[in-house]
């Protein structure tokens, strides 16, 4: 077992274990605070996949946004925080008979395709992923559409959210 | 950018301007001003589409952007459709308390007719997932837009956690799609499906992913839960947008997805078994709860879920004439629905209630109103000549020609039963009185943007149902760009 | 090295324990919180895909980047839809959000 693997079991049983208690947990404060050790675990999967810039974004937006904008939310609604009481709905058992169908249900999937052992080239040297995805996302080759479209989607959705939480009687 | 690469986005990009233009304007107008907004939209929406059929249509199919939109007829006739929808939907919007007086939400619809547009020309998963949820997120937004309303925000919540979930499902089979092809590109992951480099298990594994959140655009059964809780609560005018225009959208999608990603390699007919298994659970449990309902947007909820499962025909068909009944039923589909939502919006507005029980009486409050009810529901339950006739029997067409006769049997059965629900609100309408009261004096007035809508919907249901050539060649050569 | 199958496999019971986390919670903000984790799920899945298959396409990096986007504008609705109906009933459970109401 090389270190790289072990950084990746490591990283792995972080992810799970939080991911376990985000969904599992009473106390919404302590949820999100467990996303936030999810988003770091993936944040390491990105850096052993070499991906940089990835990995600073889901530290800087992932976490420094999204999770913060969780936290926000629920000191916000201040009743939930203090709901200690059954956090699962009824049907729960069903859900878990789901969860656990679909793991078996794309495991099989997986095994399924026969690429499914590859293995990663080494790379290439003089490989910037950076400049990369930088040129791809502003190329009208290749997606700056999508990457203008993201703008709009942003802007719309700044706006929908100040007008329904912002606005008062 | 060549003049063609620019015609590809050209009804986007102006309607990007018209956003821009909205919220520049808009707080410079005085309170009493603001609805205007909406005349500035519709204007706008109007202009867009006569310069984009002037100097945006396509010629050979062509990729622009790196592959990313498709150039095409069939992506052209959608955007054209979800312009139309756009401009009736603000006018319907003008007079709705809390909406019409509002920049954010004309923007809104904006941004999700944007959305769609790109969602019927999209060949590339990036900018499909991107173009699905720059539709519906507006679109949350839109239906929990009253905030003071307790049904609105919660019809807003539900779509949302609905929404957020399965789109979460189906971006896991995209994802799936991408690394098992090694590509991204819509025509280029068809090249991988038909070089079998995906075995039929794992496709068909994905295609089940993918279909949930289809499933969800478009409220097929299983996925249609939403609907009829977020129909109820969302502002009318924006159900009958909900349920007009962004299920068209949806099924752009599927058709280009399903006709084009998994056709090849012998796929067709296992996810055509499965479809037509969908559309005959759709068809049938949107018909038989709409029968028990009490609420008209409720009503109207099932009966277009319904409605999925009949344009759903024409998908399973798999074939030119399918493609081309489920263009041209759309296009029926959403002439009708919006005449429906916006009388529904018309009589709310006034008598501030949806109960069927309510529209007793309706005839002699308001006849032409009456009228326009039996226009779009004649339509809906598919009696010539309305525009609702015409579509079913190409959908039924398309579905006996590829040899699927108990389908078209299946789809005949539920158009009856639709029959019996939308003649009884008929009955209410026309046959019901008032208890106690002169209806005289109750009139319903029409202001003059749902009159202008109105009367532009009910003529158009009634021209596709008459005059149905021309549209249904132009079905067809959309229906044909797609290959 | 590790086998492409790791980050699958991994990627795949992300997702499911998030999809556990969607249909068995109360809560809406928990249930967004399940969302994050599939939307994460994903994220594996693309830039994993991304590394072991041909280095010179970019789109699983780009795709990862958009649906970083959307959801940062998802949770941006989504919070803000769950606090204005926190407003009018001071509560966010989605207990009336039965999934068999027909």
């Amino acid at each position: 077992m090389t270190a790289i693997q072990i950084i990746f079991i490591l990283s792995a049983l972080v992810i799970l274990g939080a991911a376990v208690m985000v969904v599992s947990t009473r106390n919404l404060v302590h949820a999100a605070l467990y996303l936030v050790a999810t988003l770091f675990g993936v944040a390491v999967l990105y850096a052993i996949l070499d991906a940089t810039f990835l990995t600073v974004v889901q530290v800087v937006v992932y976490i420094g946004a999204i999770a913060i904008l969780f936290i926000f939310a629920i000191m916000l609604t201040r009743r939930e925080m203090r709901d200690q009481g059954e956090q699962l709905n009824k049907g729960w058992g069903a859900a878990a008979l789901i969860g656990l169908l679909t793991f078996g249900g794309l495991f099989m999937l997986l095994n399924n395709w026969r690429g499914v052992n590859a293995t990663a080239a080494a790379l290439p040297s003089g490989f910037d992923g950076v400049v990369e995805l930088g040129t791809a996302l502003v190329s009208t080759d290749a997606f700056v559409l999508p990457f203008e479209v993201a703008s709009v989607l942003l802007l719309a959705a700044l706006i929908g959210a100040v007008y329904v939480a912002g606005t008062k009687k | 950018m060549n003049p063609t690469t620019f015609a590809a986005i050209l009804p986007e990009v102006l309607l990007l301007v018209l956003g821009i233009l909205i919220l520049v304007v808009e707080p410079f107008w005085k309170e009493k001003d603001r609805r205007n907004t909406g005349w500035l939209t519709f204007g706008g929406l109007l202009a867009i589409l006569v310069v984009s059929l002037l100097a945006g249509r396509p010629g050979e199919p062509t990729s622009v952007f790196g592959g990313t939109i498709r150039f095409d007829w069939l992506g052209f006739f959608f955007k054209m459709l979800f312009i139309f929808a756009a401009a009736m939907t603000s006018l319907f919007m003008m007079d709705v308390e809390k909406l019409g007086r509002r920049g954010e939400s004309y923007l809104l619809l904006l941004a999700s007719t944007l959305g769609m547009n790109l969602m019927a020309s999209a060949s590339d998963l990036v900018m499909l997932y991107l173009a699905i949820e720059t539709t519906s997120i507006p679109l949350y937004v839109l239906s929990g837009f009253i905030v003071d309303d307790e049904k609105s925000t919660e019809s807003g919540f539900k779509y949302l956690l609905f929404g957020a979930m399965t789109s979460a499902v189906m971006l896991y089979g995209f994802s799936l799609l991408f690394g098992f092809t090694g590509t991204t590109n819509l025509y280029e992951i068809a090249a991988a499906v038909a070089g079998a480099q995906v075995s039929t298990v794992t496709a068909l594994g994905v295609i089940a992913l993918v279909l949930v959140g289809i499933g969800f655009k478009v409220s097929l059964v299983p996925f249609h839960f939403w609907a009829p809780d977020t129909y109820e609560g969302a502002p009318t005018p924006v159900a009958g947008f909900l349920s007009t225009a962004s299920k068209a959208a949806g099924f752009a999608v599927l058709v280009r997805l399903f006709f084009i990603a998994f056709a090849k390699n012998g796929l067709a007919p296992d996810w055509t078994t499965g479809l037509a298994a969908l559309a005959t659970l759709t068809m049938t449990l949107g018909n038989l709860v709409a029968m028990t309902q009490t609420n008209i947007k409720r009503l109207l909820a099932y009966s277009s879920i319904a409605h999925a499962g009949y344009v759903m025909i024409g998908v399973v068909a798999f074939s030119n004439l399918g493609v081309t009944s489920v263009v041209f039923y759309l296009i029926a589909y959403i002439l009708t629905n919006l005449a429906a939502f916006g009388i529904v919006a018309v009589f709310s507005r006034v008598a501030g209630s949806d109960k069927i029980s309510d529209y007793a009486g309706l005839s002699r409050r308001s006849p032409w109103l009456a009228m326009a009810m039996l226009v779009a529901f004649l339509s809906l339950a598919g009696m010539p000549p309305f525009g609702g006739f015409v579509a079913k029997v190409f959908v039924f067409a398309a579905a006996v020609k590829s040899d699927l006769v108990w389908l078209a049997v299946v789809g005949v059965i539920n158009s009856i039963l639709g029959v019996y629900y939308y003649l009884t609100v008929l009955k209410v309408v026309y046959l019901y009185r008032m208890e106690g009261e002169a209806e005289e004096s109750h009139p319903i007035p029409l202001t003059r943007p749902y009159g202008i809508a109105l009367v532009v919907l009910s003529l158009g249901v009634l021209l596709i149902g008459t005059l149905f050539a021309p549209w249904f060649s132009a079905s067809g050569a959309a229906a044909l760009n797609l290959f | 090295m590790i086998p492409l199958s790791w980050y699958l496999i991994l990627a795949a019971a992300l997702f499911s324990v998030g999809l556990f986390g969607v249909l068995a919670r109360k809560n809406a903000i928990a249930i967004l919180l399940g969302v994050e984790l599939m939307l994460n799920a994903v994220n594996i899945n693309l830039v994993a895909f991304w590394r072991y298959g041909s280095l010179a396409s970019i789109a699983g990096q780009v795709f990862a980047i958009i649906v970083f986007a959307v959801a940062a504008a998802e949770v941006a609705v989504g919070l803000g839809l769950v606090i204005s109906v926190y407003r009018r009933r001071n509560t966010v459970v989605a207990d009336e959000l039965d999934l068999m109401k027909w």
